[in-house]
């Protein structure tokens, strides 16, 4: 394969001595591995496990937080399937999910490789790319989006420059999921660092070499840059993923945690958050969390085993 | 030619991306009841009065909440960049049993949403007498609990050729060498992309300071800042604009400044 | 490129340890400190910070720890802390959950402290005030619903409200003023907020049908009828184009720094005109109580009193110093005068008279309103049960139904009242 090519004559001379050790022994690494990971696993236990087991045996009970928590079986399970919101927040989520991951990781990866390039005045677009970020859960945004999708906000005056009469978008059940999806794609900086930072990771001599063998700029972006790139955007692929099904404060903010107007931005985390803090059914939120992090685990299972086909390890033996 | 049509593209998008920044900043100067009712970009009035009555809202000065945020925010980064980094090495180099299981509770962590695991931490901060400190915000960041950034450096110390890790243990180098001396000082863009993703994770960070920490001089900006908007009322919103663009410097410089280390790279030798 | 050392390594870890032992410090020891737990925005921080730095220092040797947060915020913290049971000494207790507080056995009696002085209320209010024969809180302030209207749109206009007797202040009557002032109003003005939401006010509308909103056993009070009576009332007036739409308002609940100056009128509740008034500083705003039916049931009036309350599991040698506290913000004059009117009209019966004297003039307006009100005879009202904490938000969604034109008016209040019944019966 061409990757393999490229990556291989620059790690490959000279041929390396034969190592004077035996390779480590399995008992050997597992002891130095256990150093390595001791406050992994003091936090697993003491910040982890305990709050995790605690809330899959609450997901069982009922509890109103008020009171000593009551076993109830499935109940709660049950309820699930019968509950309209319920499913509602899910339908809201998904399509949130669907719309706004690979919308908002095309635009960073985009941006990300012209940002690359040396270009006048980097640091300053770099930083002006990131800044919504720093931004997006902020209590501001709410009155920020308002000004932007409300009923007199910018939109709307754009619109009525071509003689368009705009109504409030936020206040639409059917365009205000689509804010929240233009506010996700709109803090795009997160991923955008992660691949600039897996972009400089790049080494040079393989651009080098593949102008050597006459690839152009296109070129190189596939056979170079893409490939190497892979680690990456799958990492971003997964956590945007765990993200956008986990997301919470910008709904919560921009709705006033209602999750209107008429649930249509009733993302699955606010619903649960309204059932746990709200309604005072930490049960039946726990058993939500758990539903959530079967889905989760599932979709990133399935990224992992897909990952086979298109992600490219340079430790690869 | 190519180049001022790029540079013409960008600005543009710069402009669209920041606008409602640009917005922000403008209305902060406004007085507080025309910010909403006047929306414009050209105020009418100028004033610094959101500044100085944001600065004091709640009646301590705004900097005690700005050195908050900063001890949380880098005691974190320590923390994480600390403890994320050895598991990762451990998770990404070391051959040993349960290492597939340790990622996948790693990755199941990051998976639970944080409301439903609140309240079981509460209850046990609040046994050890450890509410209204910062130490149920710093504690889990000396144990790895952000498995974000152990995934995150997982992946890039996997982009690291196993070559170099077999040329150092040649020379005899342990585990721990190896992680001291070539591990870690290739996976700098890692550590620094952690450390400006905890920072302003942390530094915007508004439910879990908001739970543990019930003194106003404890409170972190985020929460200084929420209570600047009140639910009930909205006054208050041009001293909300003040302060929430002045809570943006630190994070943005602390960016600029850490932005260098990304740009550094790997050098080539490295790699030989 | 070495961005660390070994020796900076450790220098870190080092760091870090040192920073957690720090942390681990913060709060500060015990004594007779007592936790007081209150919300707001930053104007009434300030303002109880300085009234508890006023008691302080009239109570040497009693500490104040203050807990402060914004309304949602305080609820989201108090959640935690009860199910911590780690709930402060004195609280305020949030209107949806006073019930459920209850239940939970939050409240400690309060007619045993001998710091505490209910003498200046009378009998039969300490009575009402009780739950379950138990007096284990006590009010605070007291809000009522009424109507709000500018006056410097009206001398614009130079119209007059309908006379505030009983048979031209009612509700078809006002509704009819406000369509006719719509017709003939400045372009992008409107008569009134589409407010159907406002909770106060709706329990006012039951009453004067001879209904509740909740019932002395916790259940609701009212029937289908009378709710979708009062969404009609809403919906004949957005149609006849004198309320504002919901995109114009953003949301079902209008946003008043944005949309206050685009209407005449508005209902909400009495104190919010010490807040929303100063944000339009041009215009002159007035109060007046409801309209009312012309066979409205006697004893419509009434008042929401908000709790203070003490928590249960308090130390014992802390209970006079919270008592002291209770009795300086329910008693004390000095107290009102440093905080203001914000929080509604005092409880304490003397406390209102001395009100007039620290009041502003827009605070005037509901001194005045809420004694009128209170002046009127009462009958009883009862305290939202446990379970019925989100029924605002279930109106509202009532509300959107309706003012969207998703669904008819009696689709959605029978939904409305289908989710409230559910949510009642899945509390214990």
């Amino acid at each position: 394969m061409t990757q393999q090519t490229l990556v291989r004559p620059a790690a490959a001379s000279p041929q390396p001595p034969r190592p004077r050790r035996r390779p480590p022994s399995f008992r050997r690494q597992g002891g130095a591995a256990h150093v390595f990971l001791l406050p992994f696993l003091l936090g697993l236990v003491l910040i982890t496990a305990v709050p995790l087991l605690a809330s899959l045996y609450l997901s069982f009970t009922d509890y109103d937080l008020l009171h000593d928590p009551e076993l109830v079986g499935l109940d709660n399970f049950r309820r699930m399937a019968e509950d309209e919101r319920f499913w509602a927040s899910v339908g809201v989520t998904l399509r949130y999910v669907l719309v706004s991951v690979p919308l908002q990781l095309a635009f960073a990866l985009l941006l990300a490789v012209v940002l690359d390039k040396g270009m006048r005045g980097l640091a300053l677009y770099r930083s002006a790319f990131y800044l919504p970020s720093l931004l997006g859960s902020s209590v501001a945004i709410a009155i920020l989006w308002r000004q932007l999708f409300g009923h007199e906000g910018l939109i709307n005056a754009v619109l009525g420059w071509f003689g368009i009469e705009g109504e409030s978008w936020l206040q639409n059940p059917d365009t205000a999921l689509s804010t929240l999806v233009v506010l996700n794609v709109w803090t795009f900086g997160s991923p955008m660092i992660i691949f600039l930072a897996g972009l400089r990771q790049i080494p040079e001599e393989l651009y080098e070499a593949a102008r050597v063998d006459g690839a152009g700029r296109l070129r190189q972006f596939s056979s170079v840059t893409m490939p190497l790139l892979t680690p990456i955007i799958f990492f971003n692929l997964v956590l945007q993923t765990i993200g956008a099904f986990q997301a919470f404060t910008q709904a919560h903010i921009i709705s006033g945690g209602q999750g209107g107007p008429l649930d249509s931005t009733l993302f699955y985390t606010l619903y649960l958050y309204q059932q746990g803090f709200q309604s005072f059914n930490m049960g039946y939120a726990s058993a939500m969390a758990w539903v959530l992090l079967v889905v989760i685990a599932v979709v990133t299972a399935g990224h992992f085993l897909l990952s086979k086909y298109w992600v490219f390890y340079g430790d690869e033996r | 030619m190519r180049a001022g049509l790029r540079h013409a593209v960008m600005c543009v998008l710069v402009v669209l991306m920041i606008y409602p920044l640009i917005w922000m900043l403008v209305s902060s100067f406004k007085p507080s009841n025309l910010v909403l009712s006047e929306p414009g970009l050209i105020p009418s009035e100028v004033t610094f009065d959101n500044y100085r009555d944001g600065w004091n809202a709640l009646d301590e000065p705004f900097s005690l909440f700005f050195l908050n945020s900063l001890f949380v925010s880098v005691g974190s980064i320590v923390g994480n960049l600390f403890s994320c980094s050895l598991a990762a090495y451990a998770l990404a180099r070391l051959e040993f049993r349960g290492r597939r299981l340790y990622f996948a509770i790693t990755l199941v962590s990051v998976m639970l949403p944080l409301h439903v695991l609140v309240v079981p931490q509460y209850i046990f901060f609040s046994q050890l007498g450890m509410v209204n400190t910062y130490f149920p915000l710093l504690l889990p960041k000396f144990l790895a609990t952000d498995a974000f950034f152990t995934f995150l450096m997982v992946q890039f110390i996997r982009t690291i050729p196993r070559e170099l890790d077999a040329a150092a243990w040649v020379d005899g180098a342990g585990p721990f060498r190896i992680f001291w001396s070539v591990i870690l000082p290739l996976m700098t863009p890692a550590l620094v992309t952690s450390a400006i993703f905890t920072f302003i994770w942390t530094w915007n960070d508004f439910f879990t300071p908001l739970i543990y920490l019930t003194s106003t001089e404890m409170f972190t900006v985020p929460v200084a800042l929420n209570s600047m908007m009140s639910s009930e009322t909205s006054s208050g919103v041009g001293a909300l604009f003040a302060m929430s663009l002045l809570s943006l410097l630190p994070v943005l410089v602390f960016f600029v400044t850490a932005q260098k280390y990304l740009i550094r790279g790997i050098s080539t030798t490295g790699l030989k | 490129m070495d961005l660390v050392t070994r020796r900076r390594f450790l220098q870190l870890v080092g760091l870090g340890a040192g920073m957690t032992a720090v942390a681990a410090c913060g709060g500060g020891s015990d004594g007779t400190a007592i936790r007081y737990a209150w919300w707001g925005d930053t104007i009434r921080q300030q303002k109880y910070t300085a009234a508890i730095e006023e008691f302080v220092k009239q109570n040497p040797g009693i500490e104040v720890r203050p807990e402060f947060a914004d309304y949602d915020a305080f609820q989201e913290r108090i959640t935690v802390q009860t199910a911590g049971r780690d709930v402060p000494d004195v609280f305020w207790i949030p209107s949806p959950h006073v019930m459920s507080y209850h239940d939970a056995g939050l409240y400690r009696r309060l007619d045993d402290i001998s710091s505490l002085d209910l003498s200046q209320f009378p009998a039969e209010q300490l009575e009402l005030y009780k739950i379950d024969g138990e007096l284990n809180t006590l009010p605070r302030s007291v809000l009522t619903a009424a109507v709000r209207y500018n006056q410097t749109f009206l001398d614009e206009a130079g119209a007059e409200l309908p006379p505030d007797d009983p048979q031209h202040w009612t509700w078809s009557g006002l509704q009819e003023f406000l369509i006719d002032y719509a017709r003939d109003a400045p372009p992008g003005r409107k008569a009134i907020h589409y407010n159907a939401q406002a909770d106060l006010c709706f329990e006012a509308w039951l009453r004067q049908h001879g209904q509740d909103l909740w019932t002395a056993d916790g259940r609701m009070g009212f029937e289908p009828a009378a709710l979708e009576g009062w969404f009609e009332w809403w919906e004949v007036l957005r149609r006849a184009g004198a309320a504002t739409s919901l995109s114009e308002q953003e949301g079902a609940s209008p946003e008043w720094e944005v949309v206050g100056d685009k209407v005449l009128m508005t209902f909400g509740n009495s104190n919010h005109i010490a807040d929303e008034a100063p944000m339009f500083p041009d215009y002159e705003f007035n109060l007046r109580m409801m309209p009312v039916l012309p066979d409205a049931a006697p004893g419509h009036r009434f008042g929401y009193l908000s709790r203070i309350a003490i928590y249960q599991g308090i130390d014992d040698d802390k209970l006079d110093a919270a008592g002291k506290l209770v009795n300086f913000n329910i008693n004390d004059p000095g107290f009102l005068r440093i905080v203001g009117l914000s929080v509604g009209a005092p409880a304490n019966p003397r406390m209102l008279q001395e009100a007039y004297a620290v009041a502003n003039e827009d605070e005037k307006k509901m001194l005045a309103v809420v004694e009128q009100e209170m002046a009127e005879e009462q009958r009883p009202r009862y305290e939202a049960p446990p379970g019925s904490g989100t029924w605002r938000t279930i109106m509202i969604r009532g509300v959107e139904e309706v003012a969207l034109e998703r669904a008819s008016v009696s689709e959605a209040a029978a939904r409305v009242i289908a989710e409230i019944d559910r949510e009642l019966g899945q509390a214990k």
